[in-house]
């Protein structure tokens, strides 16, 4: 793989995300209404005092091209803007709330990926049995039930039925200030009902698409020669035939990789898990603009990221891609 | 030499017996759906939903959001309430019944909306190619980077929520993916002798795009679109769940976020109208699945 | 003497969408040690089943080995362990496919595709299989063998996969060298290029060849004995030479009269006309008798069985009676 490609992509990655600054500055002045009362929040009562700096701060008196200006030589310096219902730059509300939202979207995809891969092979062994029956339903059901009444489903189950698993946040009060390994054990305790909720949905489609992905694989000719060549079912599987089916399955992991973000919206909700979805959540409820959009913004660069790492390994993966 | 087609099934090779009864693709595919027990069901089961969305206010009346009873009334327990009360004493068959009208058609417009835009993006970008082709397919790209439920949460909050706004909302985040299956379908195509021979005898780009490529590009997009209106019902159930609604229509996601923070006092004003939702989206991929298979015979199997 | 590969009377059936078809039925082949058995027919003839039924590659189910016996060295293969026949595939009996484009796994590079087959079947580290790898490139007339082997398979002309697939092939020295069409997707002047390997391969390493092939062309350059099938039987069958210059079958007549002559007066390409029947719709007659100009009633009501009347072996009423 060459540099230029990789700069390339990257180059093209820088663009995507400069539109949705941009993006984010028109969505603010198509609003309707004055943009330094939306800038300010809706439901913040904002004084004529405040209004008067965020116009002056944010170049409202001047041509839309400074505005963008501004706007655009703010987010490049790391500002964000002001939320005024916390009180803070939103910039550092997302750096507080960022590792939650890693720690649940990457731990989602992992479980969805690997549970998804192993049903699918199972499945795809016998293309007509009851593993693979299973799976079809269990993609459809999956694909159906909305993420956050499964999550509220669980919350039912483990909070009366049997209660093993903590049902809300990311950890106890009471281990606060315990030990870090504790803590850490603690948090992984409160992930398992989060992150198995959010997999549910990217975990069927795995499962669908890895079986399908599979009998494709396994009825191509270069199995049947690792079949001529005498080698067991056990290294056709894995060294022949994993690999190949692994391709599609990587396109789509990277290309779910937004939905996962809207997902974790949803399931941090339903949890309060205390990442960047919960904090969209609390201020779309107070109409706060500069932090919506910041989150926006930073998950959309997130997804940015993904692309361009799945790009790159994709054509790591695949030989045929790799001179291009 | 002229060499006989390859071919290694002992059984595939050249079927005259298939040749004599040409049957007509949108009879076979019929002919498959309704072989198709799951489809079957599918259909079944979205005709109910339809069915007491339309018609049930006619046998169970009462307004969702009037307080008819004691909070938190446990289902079958109470001949009036069936199903029980909500955290305010409201009626749960009540909502059910008319909690399935603005999902169903902001579903339904916002699939309407991405098929229009999908399709008519994909279409232009996979017959014109060049620059055009460029062009749409960046727009696309950067369309599928923002997270949609998050954008579409900002859309609904800027121009305040109506059903309007959110079926389009839904329609603007969704649309990518069936411009990308339009234009794959338009590559493809345009290549085949067919559309040569249309463009031989001077048939406009228009002609060729509405007359000739698209009535063959119609199977998927089908399909996709069914799956799309899946997709946007589960849309508009988070939005409302998150309380961006239209406040002032009762709808299944709004009835389990209202509940949401009373779940573990009283299971069923949120387990109910979840159900509701997933029988609906079940249902309907259930149908697309079915029409994949009907429409797609080669992919059968998968 | 016994010869070193029989197959004895073997029927396949395949479980079709029409019912259960049989693919192979009554059929009888012999392979001595050293020599090469032309395998030839149109496509549908059961040529290609043939060839898998002897690797133990027949895709079971919908397939199944109903009857008769593959003996190697008078070891019966049908019925034998799976892990009996693991051993035996790429050791003792090799394939070469008809397409190197497809045969070659594509994320795999083609010196490993030929060291796996060395460590599967020889009691050696992978740094000597590698080694031997190379060594065998370099047999199979790949210049740059060394680099070549570390070239993903896309990165290779299809003659030169094709010589990748045979080197892999007789990378163990099998006995028995099965080659299902190795030159039908090439370029002509590679197709030359290609026997003379196998004659050479041949001479080098003492293999019977099973060639099975469409084309009389390679059979009269290749064969030392033909067997032509028909609808999943054999209808004729005897030395390359004699079959050739007194082909009695009518069937094969037209395969022989398919074979572009130069400087014969009429430039046309010649063909048997129709298709092979589709094997559901076989009755009892003769299969070929729909195509045939001299069929007759009998022929359409009986099956004629392979049976020596002139030449050689040959199933045809005609023949018999004397009428062609």
């Amino acid at each position: 793989m060459s540099l230029s490609f990789i700069l390339r992509r990257l180059g093209y990655g820088v663009l995507l995300i400069f539109g949705v600054v941009v993006l984010n500055f028109l969505l603010i002045r198509l609003a309707p209404g004055d943009p330094a009362v939306v800038i300010a929040g809706e439901m913040g009562g904002a004084t004529e005092e405040i209004l008067d700096r965020i116009r002056e701060d944010y170049g409202l008196n001047q041509p839309l091209t400074t505005q963008l200006a501004i706007y655009v030589g703010n987010v490049l310096q790391g500002d964000l803007g002001q939320s005024f219902f916390f009180n803070q730059p939103v910039s550092r509300l997302i750096a507080q709330r960022i590792g939650p939202t890693i720690l649940l979207v990457l731990t989602a995809q992992v479980l969805s990926i690997l549970l998804g891969v192993f049903l699918g092979v199972i499945a795809s062994r016998k293309p007509n049995g009851p593993a693979s029956a299973f799976v079809s339903i269990f993609a459809t059901i999956g694909y159906a039930v909305p993420v956050f009444w499964t999550g509220i489903m669980l919350i039912i189950l483990f909070a009366s039925v049997v209660p093993i698993f903590p049902i809300e946040g990311i950890q106890s009060v009471r281990l606060r200030d315990a030990p870090l390994l504790v803590r850490g054990l603690d948090i992984a305790h409160h992930l398992v009902l989060p992150a198995f909720t959010l997999a549910v949905v990217y975990l069927a489609q795995y499962a669908r698409l890895s079986r399908a992905s599979m009998l494709d694989v396994l009825g191509s000719d270069y199995i049947r020669t690792a079949r001529a060549k005498g080698g067991s079912e056990r290294a056709i599987l894995f060294k022949h035939a994993l690999r190949n089916a692994a391709l599609p399955i990587l396109t789509i992991a990277g290309m779910q990789f937004g939905n996962l973000i809207s997902g974790a919206l949803l399931v941090e909700t339903v949890f309060n898990w205390p990442g960047i979805g919960r904090l969209a959540f609390d201020s779309i409820l107070r109409r706060d603009y500069p932090t919506i959009m910041g989150v926006l913004f930073f998950a959309s660069a997130a997804v940015v990221v993904a692309n361009i790492l799945t790009d790159l390994s994709y054509r790591w993966a695949d030989p045929r891609l790799r001179e291009q | 030499m002229k060499q006989p087609t390859a071919e290694t099934a002992p059984a595939a090779a050249g079927d005259p017996a298939t040749a004599q009864r040409v049957e007509s693709p949108a009879r076979e595919a019929w002919r498959m759906f309704s072989r198709n027990v799951p489809a079957l069901l599918g259909v079944f089961l979205l005709a109910l939903v339809l069915l007491a969305t339309l018609y049930g206010k006619l046998f169970y009346g009462g307004d969702p959001f009037e307080i008819v009873w004691a909070p938190y009334e446990p289902p079958l327990t109470t001949p009036s309430v069936p199903l029980g009360t909500d955290y305010l004493g409201r009626d749960i068959v009540a909502g059910l019944l008319t909690g399935g009208a603005p999902t169903l058609t902001v579903g339904a417009s916002a699939a309407l909306i991405t098929m229009v835009i999908g399709i008519s993006l994909g279409s232009l970008a996979g017959y014109y190619g060049g620059w055009v082709d460029n062009l749409l397919m960046r727009i696309t790209e950067f369309f599928q980077v923002l997270p949609a439920l998050l954008f579409a949460m900002v859309l609904v909050t800027l121009f305040s929520p109506s059903l309007w706004t959110i079926a389009i909302a839904i329609g603007v985040v969704s649309w990518p993916q069936t411009a990308r299956l339009t234009r794959a379908e338009f590559l493809r195509i345009k290549e085949l002798e067919y559309v040569t021979a249309a463009r031989a005898i001077g048939a406009r780009n228009r002609r060729i795009i509405w007359k000739v490529i698209l009535p063959n590009a119609a199977p998927p997009l089908i399909v996709s679109a069914t799956l799309t209106i899946g997709v946007a019902v589960l849309f508009e159930a988070g939005l409302s769940f998150l309380g961006l609604g239209d406040p002032n229509v009762m709808s299944w996601g709004l009835m389990i976020g209202a509940n949401r923070d009373y779940m573990l006092d009283a299971w069923w004003p949120v387990t109910f109208p979840g159900l509701a939702i997933f029988v609906t989206v079940f249902a309907v991929s259930l149908i697309g699945d079915g029409l994949n298979d009907a429409l797609n015979p080669k992919l059968r199997g998968r | 003497m016994t010869p070193l590969l029989e197959i004895d009377n073997l029927r396949v059936t395949f479980d079709t969408r029409h019912g259960m078809v049989t693919a192979l039925d009554s059929v009888s082949l012999h392979l001595n040690a050293g020599e090469t058995l032309g395998v030839v027919g149109e496509s549908g003839c059961g040529k290609s089943i043939t060839a898998l039924s002897v690797m133990g590659l027949i895709p079971q189910p919908p397939g199944r080995i109903a009857g008769g016996s593959i003996r190697l060295n008078g070891e019966d293969l049908v019925g034998a362990e799976p892990a009996r026949l693991r051993s035996l595939r790429g050791s003792d009996v090799a394939m070469i496919f008809q397409e190197p484009m497809t045969s070659l796994n594509p994320v795999l590079r083609c010196g490993d595709q030929i060291a796996e087959a060395v460590m599967l079947h020889q009691n050696v580290d992978s740094a000597r299989a590698s080694r031997l790898a190379v060594e065998l490139l370099d047999r199979v007339g790949i210049p740059a063998p060394a680099q070549r082997a570390r070239d993903y398979p896309h990165q290779l002309s299809g003659g030169m996969r094709q010589r990748v697939m045979i080197a892999m092939a007789v990378s163990c020295r099998p006995k028995v060298l099965v080659a299902d069409e190795p030159t039908t997707a090439l370029d002509v002047t590679v197709q030359a290029q290609i026997f003379d390997l196998l004659n050479e391969i041949q001479r080098d390493v003492g293999a019977a060849i099973l060639l099975i092939t469409h084309d009389m062309g390679a059979i009269s350059e290749m064969a030392d004995r033909v067997a032509v099938m028909y609808a999943g039987r054999v209808v004729e069958q005897g030395k390359a030479d004699d079959v050739l210059d007194h082909a009695e079958h009518p069937y094969t007549r037209g395969l022989i009269d398919c074979i572009p002559a130069l400087g014969r007066r009429d430039d046309t390409l010649r063909e048997i006309p129709g298709v092979v029947p589709p094997l559901h719709l076989l009755g009892d007659g003769c299969a070929f008798a729909s195509r045939c100009a001299h069929a007759d009633r009998r022929c359409l009501a009986q099956k004629p069985v392979l049976t020596k009347w002139r030449h050689h072996p040959v199933a045809c009423h005609a023949v018999e009676e004397g009428r062609i």
